[in-house]
């Protein structure tokens, strides 16, 4: 095991924001644990941090290779607002799982990866194998994606 | 444009910003966060980000897949004892080479404990002993004691006295020879035990010149044959015999008459 112990709970909390769905993360869920158990008993346990991570993540990507994708639209943007702090309270794990499980790959994984606020953000670059630009790309656009949403979900009554 | 490129990576950084202060280990990424720190937009973002990492903590387990979070690992830590440690090839390997290198050390600091100037010398006489036939000496028939007169007016080696304890005794043979350092070697065959005695230059500090003393009796052993050496005089005596320190001692502790 590498030093970091992998938390499990974060693990499946992952599954299910690569995913959406409470089911489809389950199963990827316990079959990444299932292979990780047969290979701790042979002994070929991956010497890398997060493995368990990255490995759940291809599994994630595998399982909606043959799903429905949706089409690819430009997504309104918005600034982040200074009160989206009470819209996003408003919202329901559920829907904020479903949102970003919608997010074309790999900005899907960098959204998932950064807001389970378990990795630096080196450690999110080495397990969705991007490049800071990127991530960074990715975040900023993927709020204001967010907030845009958000802001059609819940609007803001209209400061006078 | 390498100050572009530092305020890109500044703001790439800002946007990667952790949401836990837990997760602020990077140096870089401090330094561009207490840049920022005021602004308006990175405390929006700050508290847009938190918000969304609080509701990604609420996200409920399932029963079934909270099952594998037992206390024990899921994939059991295997400990490292010292069996597994000591049977480990390279562990194994790096235990025999300090072993051996400690014991050359003991070894050597052992066999140096009881060194004293000129026993380096000394032993090398023990093995010229051993190797030394009767044939090769100059046949001499007088008491030991006598031959310092012998070595001064034939050899001019002054002080290549024999000490008292073994003046007395009657010599078979005698000659004087240069070691591999050129120093003048004078040896002497007693009848007694086929005892062999012999006197050469003492050591000398490098620097001073002056003859680095020892009092008393210094034992050497060499191949099967024991020295006994004194000094006097700026002249090493040893007395070499085929034996222990026994065999020396009753002659050292020889009362005068």
């Amino acid at each position: 095991m590498p030093e970091r112990k992998q938390n499990l709970p974060q693990l499946y909390r992952f599954c299910f924001l690569m995913l959406g769905d409470s089911q489809k993360a389950q199963e990827v869920f316990h079959a990444t644990l299932r292979e990780a158990a047969v290979r701790a008993a042979r002994g070929e346990l991956p010497s890398e941090p997060f493995w368990l991570f990255r490995d759940a993540r291809w599994r994630c990507l595998d399982a909606t290779k043959s799903d429905l994708q949706p089409e690819s639209i430009e997504m309104d943007e918005r600034d982040v607002a200074p009160d989206s702090e009470s819209q996003v309270q408003r919202l329901d794990p559920m829907q904020l799982a479903i949102w970003i499980s919608a997010a074309p790959d790999p900005q899907r994984s960098a959204l998932a990866l950064f807001y389970l606020d378990e990795f630096d953000y080196r450690e999110i670059l080495d397990i969705a194998e991007l490049k800071l630009s990127e991530l960074s790309r990715f975040l900023a656009k993927g709020r204001r994606q967010l907030q845009a949403w958000l802001d059609s979900k819940f609007p803001q009554p209209s400061k006078v | 444009m390498k100050l572009l490129s530092s305020m890109r990576r500044q703001r790439s950084l800002l946007n990667c910003a952790p949401i836990s202060a837990r997760q602020l280990a990077d140096r870089t990424m401090r330094s561009a966060i207490s840049r920022a720190d005021n602004s308006a937009e990175f405390v929006d973002q700050q508290n847009f980000d938190r918000a969304v990492a609080r509701l990604v903590r609420f996200i409920s387990i399932p029963a079934e897949s909270a099952e594998w979070f037992s206390e024990k690992d899921l994939v059991p830590v295997v400990k490292r004892t010292w069996k597994n440690m000591v049977r480990n090839p390279a562990v194994l390997a790096i235990s025999i080479a300090v072993v051996v290198i400690a014991g050359v050390f003991v070894f050597n600091f052992v066999s140096h404990l009881h060194d004293f100037p000129g026993s380096a010398t000394a032993r090398k006489l023990l093995g010229v002993a051993g190797s030394t036939r009767p044939v090769m000496l100059d046949p001499m028939n007088a008491e030991a004691g006598t031959l310092g007169d012998l070595f001064f007016m034939k050899h001019g080696l002054e002080h290549y006295d024999v000490p008292e304890e073994f003046a007395d005794f009657s010599t078979i043979g005698c000659r004087v020879f240069e070691d591999d350092e050129s120093r003048r070697v004078a040896q002497i065959w007693l009848a007694e035990k086929r005892m062999q005695l012999f006197l050469f230059p003492a050591e000398r500090d490098s620097k001073t010149g002056a003859v680095l003393q020892f009092p008393g009796w210094r034992y050497v052993h060499q191949e099967g044959w024991t020295g006994a050496v004194t000094e006097h005089s700026g002249v090493l005596f040893m007395a070499a015999v085929r034996g222990g320190e026994k065999d020396l001692e009753p002659y050292l502790l020889k009362p005068k008459e």
